[in-house]
């Protein structure tokens, strides 16, 4: 009895350590599986993250970074029903407009057109009255600092610091882009170098001529790299041979694939550069096309021509 | 941040340096001034001296409202605050900027009247506790002055125009705030003035009293309400009546 007592414990025991046994070496399984199961799920995220998002996901994700436009657009400025008041007077009617990445746009029309205006708009210098527009992907009323992180502006009245160096004032709005030292100094360097005025880099701006200040002017623009450049009449003032020189400077931009958008009344100026053209008066939009569409379709030989077969005026008169 | 704003301290400083008109207002002025005085007066050995000298740290000091208001006018004619807020740099990062230049020049200013008193004869009681409370009014008034600066910059149309209408602020203050000693009469007066309030504490200092006592420490208070309530109205203006 005592001995079949003592081999049934021994057995219970043996079995014991079996089932031991066995749960350990399942325990062993389940984790290796778990193993399986995470590594599965992290190719199962990746390759999620490879699929791309449909439209409006994208949408979603770009607004809550500040993005408004669509993202498979090719434009970088959308402008829609843009207008803007000065008091009873109506700078910009209703200006409905999108500029594509990599264009260099122009924006044509007589002294008091609207040009300068609209510019003021996209760069935040002025609030639109009414309507939106979008640099850049970013809304001008909204997110105005990310835009002037982006672009690039020369302004009409050619702005330096008199008593600074030509090269002290390039480097000033370097720092103000807070970009790094060296780049500041080799991007300062190529320019003078390309645009010709190397010698008087190191002279006071006081003592430039009128072209070389506009020069300067544009070099300061284009310091931080810039993708989207706004030259607002850059050559106005220059003498043929300057106004030539800075064409080809503009023209280098382009090759950059950098979006340019310039302001000029000068109709050899808007035929030479620009991509596509954009005819304002009296604040409206009246022609848009390529400088070649633009005469094809109103039988002109030139832009000037085509301003006057639709406005009955010639550009240089003004309104 | 920094770089932005230590590039624009350093251009303004450039311009002081270069620009031989803000050049004499902001630290020949004050060392002409003090000499001028000194002579005209008797030195150091003159009791009227003494009691001039304090006067004269402020009254170099509210000549900086006439350079800022220039400045201002003159960069927003030739298109140059246009320029700068197409950048990235923030209103208050310029106008930062332009606080710091003017507490440096302040501070240069404090170091050139002090020393050339000295020079001229004369002695006030004063300590290193002493000394750092002076410069401290100092920059509470040149904090004070680039406010009144920007707010003549808001009124005035053109750089000339900033120079005549800065008077309006340095007139008061010149003739109850600073060196001219102060009646029952002009006291009201003086009593809006942020030049009288550290003209007063400066004499107190210079005259050996405890930089700490009651009237210094209620001076300081005012001074610096005075100077806040100052600057941000000058801002305020500035930003919404400057046409930038």
């Amino acid at each position: 009895m005592v001995t079949s007592n003592m081999n049934d414990k021994e057995e219970m025991l043996k079995l014991i350590d079996e089932l031991k046994n066995d749960i350990s070496s399942k325990n062993n399984e389940i984790a290796a599986y778990l193993d399986k199961i995470n590594a599965l799920e992290q190719e199962i995220t990746r390759l999620q993250n490879l699929i791309p998002d449909s439209p409006m996901q994208i949408k979603v994700k770009q607004r809550k970074k500040g993005f408004v436009f669509d993202p498979n657009s090719e434009s970088t400025i959308v402008i829609k029903d843009l207008v803007k008041q000065f008091g009873e007077v109506t700078a910009v009617n209703g200006i409905n407009l999108e500029i594509k990445k990599g264009e260099l746009f122009g924006l044509l029309g007589p002294n008091g057109a609207g040009k300068t205006t609209t510019i003021n708009i996209l760069v935040g210098l002025l609030s639109p009255t009414k309507g939106s527009a979008v640099v850049g992907g970013y809304d001008v009323k909204r997110d105005l600092q990310k835009i002037k992180e982006m672009i690039g502006v020369c302004p009409q009245e050619a702005s330096v610091y008199k008593f600074l160096k030509g090269r002290e004032n390039v480097e000033l709005f370097g720092n103000l882009f807070e970009m790094d030292k060296k780049v500041i100094k080799a991007r300062t360097d190529k320019f003078f170098e390309t645009s010709g005025l190397k010698e008087a880099s190191n002279r006071k701006a006081k003592g430039y001529s009128g072209g070389m200040i506009r020069q300067l002017n544009l070099i300061i623009a284009l310091i931080n790299d810039p993708k989207i450049v706004f030259l607002d009449e850059p050559t106005v003032g220059m003498d043929p041979r300057a106004r030539r020189k800075t064409w080809n400077f503009i023209g280098d931009l382009k090759q950059d694939d950098k979006t340019i958008i310039l302001t000029t009344h000068y109709i050899e100026e808007a035929e030479a550069l620009c991509d596509r053209v954009g005819i304002i008066d009296y604040g409206k939009l009246i022609a848009l096309g390529s400088p070649q569409e633009l005469m094809k379709k109103h039988d002109a030989k030139d832009l000037e021509e085509v301003f006057m077969k639709i406005t009955g005026r010639r550009i240089l008169e003004g309104t | 941040m920094i770089q932005r704003v230590f590039a624009l301290v350093k251009m303004q400083l450039l311009k002081l340096i270069r620009e031989p008109a803000i050049l004499f207002m902001n630290l020949l002025f004050p060392a002409v001034l003090t000499i001028a005085f000194a002579l005209s007066f008797g030195g150091g050995e003159s009791a009227i001296f003494t009691m001039m000298a304090p006067g004269l740290f402020g009254y170099a000091c509210i000549f900086l409202i006439m350079t800022v208001a220039m400045s201002f006018t003159d960069d927003r004619e030739q298109g140059l605050l246009k320029r700068i807020n197409i950048t990235p740099t923030t209103s208050s990062q310029f106008i930062g900027s332009y606080i710091i230049t003017n507490m440096i020049i302040a501070a240069i200013q404090l170091v050139i009247v002090f020393l050339l008193a000295l020079l001229m004869g004369y002695r006030p009681k004063i300590d290193v506790i002493g000394v750092i409370l002076a410069f401290v009014f100092m920059l509470l008034l040149s904090l004070c002055s680039v406010g009144l600066g920007l707010i003549t910059a808001t009124i005035a149309k053109s750089a000339g125009a900033a120079t005549g209408l800065s008077f309006i602020f340095i007139l008061p203050q010149m003739f109850f705030g600073t060196f001219i000693e102060v009646t029952d009469i002009t006291r009201g007066i003086a009593a809006f003035l942020p030049s009288y309030y550290v003209t007063e504490a400066l004499k107190a200092i210079f005259n050996g009293i405890s930089p700490f006592v009651m009237e210094n420490v209620m001076r300081l208070g005012i001074i610096a309400l005075m100077s806040g309530v100052i600057i941000i109205l000058g801002i305020f203006l500035f930003k919404k009546y400057g046409k930038v």
